[in-house]
């Protein structure tokens, strides 16, 4: 991965008391992502799912202000079973970005797996408008730069 | 100090001379006089910056002194740094939440 696409990146991780091939079959189906997709409080009420390569999924979660949150979704890029899930995700929303999420499921000892969400997003910006709270506001290229006055801010103060 | 929104923060962050003026105070305090030898830019320009610094909360300016020293505030900041985490912390409360199921999907492989 090259320097810009890291700094445009975000990777969350967590092990689970599951082999690979159950954390696969809980991202197959709408019956399964809807039980666990999401902050709790924010329930998925569009979930539509066309899981095979080059399919088109849909979701949209609802807040607990009970209003449904505009809808976001893409495509399957890569599907292989029991390994990784590749999908590019935009919001419905005219002039949103595109971020692309790569899931993969690595087997460790014991019957656990590692999961790895990587998602890339077009820009920093979209770090903001993406946090799945339906907060829209006025960012602008500004937070391009954030990323790099902290580094240098805790730099000086460190 | 009155917490500014993050909205007048980005948008202070939105321009490259005040984002230059920031790195430049990240090293320390600076006169406005400092701040327009580096920027070859007319001290109304610098001082119209500043404000918008100022009123983000961005930068603090001394009243004491003759010379009101400008300092730069972290606060805001980390603050707006904290906002991009929270994409993180979306997919966080997720797999707190697939934790769960995955749990229940297991123990109903094992009935079958």
């Amino acid at each position: 991965m090259n320097q810009d696409e890291e700094r445009r990146s975000i990777t969350v991780t967590r092990d689970f008391d599951a082999p690979p091939s159950i954390l696969f079959r809980a991202h197959s189906a709408p019956e399964h992502v809807r039980r666990w997709f999401g902050p709790k409080g924010w329930p998925l009420t569009l979930c539509e799912m066309d899981f095979r390569v080059g399919g088109k999924w849909r979701f949209a979660m609802t807040g607990p202000d009970g209003k449904q949150n505009p809808a976001f979704g893409g495509e399957y890029l890569d599907i292989v079973p029991d390994q990784r899930i590749v999908y590019d995700n935009a919001f419905e929303l005219p002039g949103a970005e595109k971020m692309v999420t790569t899931v993969t499921f690595e087997p460790l000892p014991g019957d656990r797996t590692r999961l790895v969400a990587r998602t890339v997003f077009a820009n920093l910006a979209m770090h903001a408008t993406h946090v799945g709270a339906g907060i829209e506001s006025g960012i602008n290229s500004g937070l391009d730069q954030l990323a790099d006055v902290v580094a240098e801010l805790r730099g000086a103060q460190g | 100090m009155q917490a500014a929104s993050l909205d007048q923060v980005f948008a202070a962050l939105a321009d490259p001379t005040r984002r230059a003026i920031l790195s430049r105070l990240a090293g320390g305090e600076a006169s406005v006089s400092d701040l327009v030898a580096p920027f070859s830019l007319s001290q109304p320009t610098i001082s119209k910056h500043l404000k918008v610094l100022e009123s983000a909360g961005l930068v603090t300016r001394s009243r004491d002194a003759q010379r009101r020293p400008v300092r730069l505030n972290a606060a805001p900041l980390e603050q707006a740094a904290g906002w991009i985490g929270d994409y993180r912390r979306f997919w966080e409360a997720s797999f707190d939440r697939l934790e769960d199921y995955v749990q229940t999907l297991r123990q109903e492989e094992q009935k079958s």
